[in-house]
């Protein structure tokens, strides 16, 4: 954030950095720009109220995207349901059940970024091998979710963890003094007040989850029909943008299409969470 | 207010005191406080005085047992309440203690929930019925003079309010769980002078109400509101209590010569 009071540049050097900034600011917006306009020429004809909500035809040239979009939302509900109650209480042992820098401490903390730093291909080799073939799941929307959650499970930790540490130190203390018991101070002060951060993590693991390609097509699979059950396989959005970009012979329109969707979902998913921590804040932490 | 007037020993309201003998308080090899005797008496105004990093907190931490949340720390010696109970046991139910026996700290630190939460909280763990708690959470506010400000605003942030209200919150959240010990550790030195007198003010006003003992650095302040003062001073590389009795005896005719400096002014 610029300071208020700072001077303008007037020296040559101050002149060249600050033409440099401006540079690259505008390059990041041009990319912006570029990747939205791209997007929006070859996939806005494309889109319709048919396209989202009909079946697809013709490998995805033609007909829509309704059944790719109910198998990503439900591929992101499974991961979400099954990454935040771990990431959650992983981060809540790290924060306020171990001492700082003990040994368990370090030990699990150095495994969640080992974690965090795990390709995602990885994680799709991992789950098909687990998911699918040892706990027999199969290519499954099951197995993709479950999958996108180790994948998100670290972030969900990092943020949480963070998030609980950045609370006042004090806190701990005036519960104690109060006579409330360590649950008592952590379900209904510490993780109340960390909420906001918890969901800045959670908005960061549902862009992670949706933008996932690589640890999908060997767990979810990539069958284009309604999905009945979380059983059946079911392809996610990013999945078939990718098979319509690289498999389908002018697949393109349809493949900007299902981005411009996904993009749209994204912001609306983003949105929603911004939304709602802000009032939370206004409501309890403002101060 | 004159430093001596409506002061007498506050008659017993069955609140209970505490009696020191022998305490010790030590972090590992570092001992903070050593052979403490005090006896704080019921329902009065006991102050705790001396310079910094004589021990006088770790004191008064070690009364509720907040020292078991420092690690490596050990308490010493005997600390017995009103009925005789060794409170430092290391069986007690420290929870149900720490209910019993308040503290209220340096820093303002109401949790960053609604006004009305920081009661809620607090009033349903030791189990009042829900239907009561409305009434107790006014009957707190209005002891510490703050039910008139926040009444109407009860499910804003308690952050929200300025540090003197925040101090006085701290002091009605205490007050609500009916405690017999409060205890302050140098509730005003984080306010501006208004807010603090302010406090003070309604600190003294718990005479006769709870027993309060109080660590200060203002003298003047425990000269106006304490019935009883110690003094700590460092003896042996620990601090200690060298001089303790009823606040104007101690202040006109301390009998150690470090606390008579020292409560003249001469340091600090």
């Amino acid at each position: 954030m610029a300071h208020p009071v700072s001077p303008r540049p007037r020296r040559p050097g101050d002149l060249a950095l600050g033409f440099a900034g401006a540079l690259a600011c505008a390059i990041t917006l041009v990319v912006l720009g570029w990747i939205l306009w791209d997007l929006v020429k070859l996939g806005l004809p494309h889109l319709s109220w048919s396209f989202l909500t009909g079946e697809v035809s013709g490998g995805g040239r033609s007909g829509g995207i309704g059944p790719v979009l109910v198998s990503t939302v439900m591929i992101l509900a499974f991961a979400l349901v099954f990454a935040i109650p771990p990431g959650v209480g992983c981060a809540v042992w790290l924060s306020e059940m171990v001492r700082q820098g003990s040994r368990p401490a370090r030990v699990i903390t150095g495994a969640v970024d080992l974690l965090a730093s795990v390709p995602s291909i990885v994680f799709g080799l991992f789950g098909m091998s687990f998911f699918c073939q040892v706990l027999g799941l199969g290519f499954s929307i099951l197995s993709g979710g479950l999958t996108l959650a180790c994948m998100i499970l670290p972030l969900l930790v990092r943020t949480t963890l963070s998030a609980l540490q950045s609370l006042p130190a004090d806190l701990r203390p005036a519960a104690a003094a109060l006579g409330l018991t360590g649950t008592t101070t952590i379900a209904k002060i510490l993780l109340p007040a960390a909420l906001p951060g918890i969901l800045v993590g959670i908005t960061l693991g549902v862009g992670r989850a949706l933008a996932e390609t690589a640890a999908l097509i060997f767990t979810s699979g990539y069958a284009t029909r309604w999905p009945d059950s979380p059983a059946d396989s079911g392809r996610a959005l990013s999945v078939h943008i990718y098979d319509l970009a690289m498999n389908i012979p002018n697949g393109s329109a349809a493949a900007s299409a299902s981005a411009l969707v996904l993009l749209v979902l994204i912001f609306l998913i983003n949105a929603a969470v911004a939304t709602l921590a802000a009032r939370w804040q206004r409501r309890h932490l403002s101060t | 207010m004159t430093p001596t007037s409506s002061r007498s020993t506050p008659s017993g309201c069955g609140c209970g005191g505490l009696s020191l003998s022998g305490v010790a308080v030590r972090y590992r090899a570092f001992t903070a406080v050593r052979d403490v005797n005090l006896e704080i008496p019921d329902c009065g105004i006991t102050a705790l005085v001396g310079p910094s990093g004589c021990g006088k907190s770790s004191l008064l931490h070690a009364m509720n047992r907040l020292t078991d949340l420092i690690p490596g720390c050990r308490v010493e010696g005997s600390v017995r309440d009103g009925a005789g109970t060794e409170l430092t046991d290391p069986v007690l139910d420290v929870l149900a203690l720490r209910r019993r026996i308040g503290m209220v700290f340096q820093k303002p630190n109401p949790f960053p929930h609604s006004i009305r939460r920081n009661f809620e909280i607090p009033l349903r763990e030791h189990g009042l019925p829900r239907a009561l708690i409305a009434e107790k959470t006014e009957q707190s506010l209005r002891e510490v003079g703050l039910w008139e400000e926040v009444s109407s605003r009860l499910d804003e942030s308690a952050m929200k309010l300025s540090g003197g209200q925040q101090q006085r919150l701290c002091i009605a959240r205490a007050l609500a769980l009916d405690p017999e010990v409060i205890l302050f550790d140098e509730p005003c030195s984080a306010l501006d002078p208004m807010a603090a007198a302010v406090v003070e003010e309604h600190i003294a006003a718990l005479r006769g109400r709870v027993t309060v003992v109080i660590v200060t650095h203002n003298l003047a302040q425990a000269r106006r509101i304490a019935d009883r003062v110690g003094v700590f001073w460092i003896r042996n590389g620990a601090g200690t209590i060298v001089e303790e009795g009823a606040v104007e005896e101690v202040f006109e005719s301390a009998g150690d010569a470090d606390a008579r400096r020292y409560l003249a002014g001469v340091w600090g």
